[in-house]
């Protein structure tokens, strides 16, 4: 045997387990535990396309180094990776097969995937994550048992855009604000906080629908350019962000006053030449850039000795930390389940632990995440950051906003689903 | 070889025109009945409720469409949409303490009259035109059901069924669930093979061949094409009924957009337009096959014989997929079941090789 052969046979062999979504967990296998299955399910070919890709790497190169660390208390992860395309079916077959592999932990980034497998999800007893997608509801833990946002629901993310006009660009009392979204439930969903807000703070609430999928705005923003909001929010995801942008600084409407959503990614900012779109603001859930412990280890440990799971310059952009905050989350709520329920690692047991996480950040990552049995998402926090050109600079502390009218929002959603039962 | 012609002699005239005259064919759909009813005890539950189930409910709805696309000649890009009326009625019927049986039969009534509103366009317009129109009903029935609240439920998009049961058997167990999908195809199969032979088959395809013509022999143009909007529309709201739940337990928005409709069609064109068991071949290619291209790529990355990326593994399905379409269509534009048609006549004559049909 060559030395070459030998190097070549080991490449493939971490090769295969690389593909395989081991990692290089090899010299955990010695010791003889069993794999803790979890299974991601996302849309990498329809209509998250660019934003999935760097998610899952983010969520493979976390679990990657998880590994290569030790595993959760000796048991290696393994991760289920496949593509439903946002089709319910196809995810609610995925999600069938997972389960008779023995998956113990969800994930579907697609709110049509995962509102269809909620109900499942607690019949069978198996957690799974919404972090940024999903019905607003599943934020009450007595509703979804099994479902954990573990992030601000988009309520709490208008929440937070309305509070830092009011504490920031010179408060709401008289202000016109123009809420631009696309015409789906995800767009709709905030409608109901800002005009509960809009009453109590006394600002104007204009909204202006556009057509899915969003990649035609152009009447939409001529609209609102005849109503001369102060303020405009916008509220979409993937391909009409861009054009969102596009159409409200092609109607004069000046970058400072736009705000977004969570779903604006570098990718998105980047189409844009020079300065024009220098100061956009955008909720913040989940650190960007690659200065955070978690990170560092992960550039040192798997990105260096060439075990990335992808395009090495993506390492830190907004798409990649949130898929390792929701893989940390998960293994967090891994770790303390088995230290409080010992193994083998349940459905039922991971519940409690993800119950169990308390002031939580990733090292600096996230805002605390605290989540208990009432509250699955976990404080509903978050911050404001301004893209410089180059990156999304936070402008705020993390910190939460009208959690009351969230809630009551939540508790009245539900009261009319039971009325309707 | 299997099937066996001579020997058979017809004495009456009710024996040549039985479905299937020839024995081969009896015994072949006999298998297969038995099969589909003996599916609970020999498949998986992960087969049975992700394969098998979602197989049989869009066969059905596939069935619904060729009787107005294949038969009747009426283009529908808006089926999806008549499947969600069926739903939304249904499930909002049983949550109002209707009982499922009844519900069923409201929910086909209520996408009938709906897609008959539409349908009404087909008098009027042919070919294109009437493509248009039925997207126009597409598109204004998602509008309608997710921007009034009353229907979709509002910011809490999603209905969970409630708790019913159909012929006093509770709809808890996957058998259950299984068996009223199941009896729900055998029976639209009946009737559609059925249909075929009947006044009204004729007089479709009549239509479909030349309306104005059969105009012209005494086919009440008018009629025959509401009629096929509302018989067809009639099944495809009792699908989407049992889609909701038998299948999917919940209904959304979301699970009866466009890309619905466009898969419908895709099923009923590669399966083989006005053909029955094209719909099943159909439905199965479309639901199945991406499937299984996904679990192989899967598989082959997972044994290290391909080294790539995750999201290249998503998309190599999809590629192979595509291909496959057209390698099909280039073979034979009918579809599926005339390559099935195609084997089963050279089989008849065989060893001989004229056929004749």
């Amino acid at each position: 045997m060559k030395h070459t052969d030998l190097a070549l046979r080991r490449r493939t062999v971490l090769g295969a387990a690389a593909a395989a979504g081991l990692g290089a967990a090899l010299p955990v296998w010695a010791q003889g535990k069993d794999p803790i299955q979890f299974a991601t399910l996302l849309d990498f070919t329809r209509v998250y396309t660019f934003l999935t890709d760097e998610y899952s790497q983010g969520q493979q190169d976390y679990i990657k180094l998880v590994n290569l660390e030790g595993g959760v208390d000796g048991h290696p992860i393994k991760l289920i990776i496949k593509d439903h395309a946002s089709y319910p079916e196809r995810g609610i077959a995925q999600y069938n097969e997972a389960k008779a592999a023995g998956a113990v932990f969800f994930d579907f980034l697609s709110s049509p995937v995962a509102n269809a497998l909620m109900p499942r999800a607690d019949e069978d007893h198996l957690p799974m994550i919404a972090f940024a997608h999903g019905r607003a509801d599943a934020a009450d833990g007595q509703a979804f048992p099994y479902v954990f946002p573990s992030a601000a629901i988009y309520r709490s993310q208008a929440a937070l855009l309305l509070k830092y006009i009011d504490e920031q660009e010179g408060g709401l009392k008289g202000k016109k604000i123009a809420f631009v979204h696309i015409d789906s439930a995800f767009g709709k969903e905030p409608i109901e906080l800002l005009e509960r807000v809009a009453k109590t703070k006394g600002f104007e609430l204009k909204l202006y629908p556009y057509p899915v999928p969003g990649t035609e705005q152009a009447a939409t923003w001529s609209e609102v350019r005849k109503n001369r909001p102060d303020k405009i929010i916008i509220w979409g995801a993937g391909p009409g962000q861009a054009v969102s942008i596009r159409g409200a600084v092609t109607n004069g409407i000046s970058p400072k006053d736009i705000h977004s959503v969570l779903w604006l990614s570098e990718s998105d900012m980047s189409a844009f030449k020079g300065n024009e779109v220098v100061g956009v603001k955008r909720v913040t859930l989940v650190n960007t850039g690659s200065d955070n412990p978690i990170l560092k280890r992960i550039v040192e440990k798997v990105i260096n000795p060439g075990n990335g799971s992808g395009d090495k310059k993506r390492v830190g952009w907004s798409g990649y930390n949130i898929g390792v905050a929701s893989m940390a989350i998960a293994v967090e709520a891994a770790t303390l389940a088995l230290k409080n329920g010992g193994g083998p690692l349940t459905g039922e047991k991971l519940k409690a632990g993800f119950e169990m996480i308390k002031g939580y950040t990733a090292d600096g990552l996230m805002p605390p995440l605290t989540i208990t049995a009432q509250d699955h998402q976990g404080g509903g926090q978050g911050l404001i950051s301004e893209w410089d050109g180059k990156r999304w600079a936070p402008k705020s502390d993390w910190g939460s906003a009208y959690q009351d009218v969230v809630w009551d929002l939540i508790k009245e959603d539900q009261a009319k689903a039971k009325e309707k039962k | 070889m299997f099937y066996r012609l001579s020997g058979v002699h017809h004495t009456r005239y009710s024996q040549t025109r039985q479905l299937w005259p020839i024995p081969a064919d009896r015994w072949q759909i006999g298998i297969l009945l038995v099969l589909a009813l003996a599916a609970p005890l020999y498949m998986s539950q992960l087969y049975l409720s992700s394969y098998m189930l979602p197989w049989l409910i869009f066969s059905t709805a596939t069935l619904s469409l060729t009787l107005l696309m294949g038969m009747a000649g009426q283009l529908h890009f808006g089926f999806a949409a008549v499947m969600a009326i069926g739903a939304y009625t249904s499930i909002h019927l049983t949550r109002f303490g209707v009982p499922l049986e009844l519900a069923l039969l409201c929910a086909g009534l209520m996408s009938a009259v709906i897609g008959c509103l539409f349908g009404a366009a087909a008098l009027r317009v042919k070919g294109l035109y009437l493509v248009m129109a039925t997207l126009a009903m597409q598109f204004l029935v998602d509008w309608v059901i997710v921007n009034v609240t009353a229907i979709s439920g509002g910011a809490v998009a999603t209905l969970q069924t409630p708790k019913v049961s159909f012929l006093f058997i509770p709809l808890e167990s996957l058998a259950a669930r299984y068996y009223l999908a199941l009896a729900w195809t055998v029976l639209v199969t009946l009737l559609i093979l059925n249909i075929k032979r009947t006044s009204l088959g004729r007089a479709l395809v009549a239509v479909r061949d030349k309306d104005f013509a059969a105009a012209v022999i005494g086919v009440n143009i008018f009629r025959y094409k509401l009629l096929a909007f509302f018989v067809s529309s009639f099944l495809g709201g009792v699908t989407g009924a049992i889609l909701a739940f038998c299948f999917y337990k919940a209904v959304t928005p979301s699970q009866f957009n466009f890309d619905v409709t466009i898969q419908l069609v895709a099923m009923a064109l590669v399966g083989g337009l006005g053909s029955v068991i094209g719909g099943f071949l159909g439905a199965g290619f479309v639901l199945l096959v991406p499937i299984v291209l996904l679990n192989l790529i899967a598989w082959l990355a997972g044994t290290g014989w391909l080294s790539i990326s995750t999201s290249m593994m998503a998309h190599i399905p999809l590629m192979l997929y595509g291909a496959m379409i057209i390698g099909f269509l280039l073979f034979e534009p009918l579809g599926l079941a005339k390559i099935y048609d195609n084997a089963r006549k050279y089989l008849l004559v065989w060893p001989f090789r004229h056929t004749q049909s």
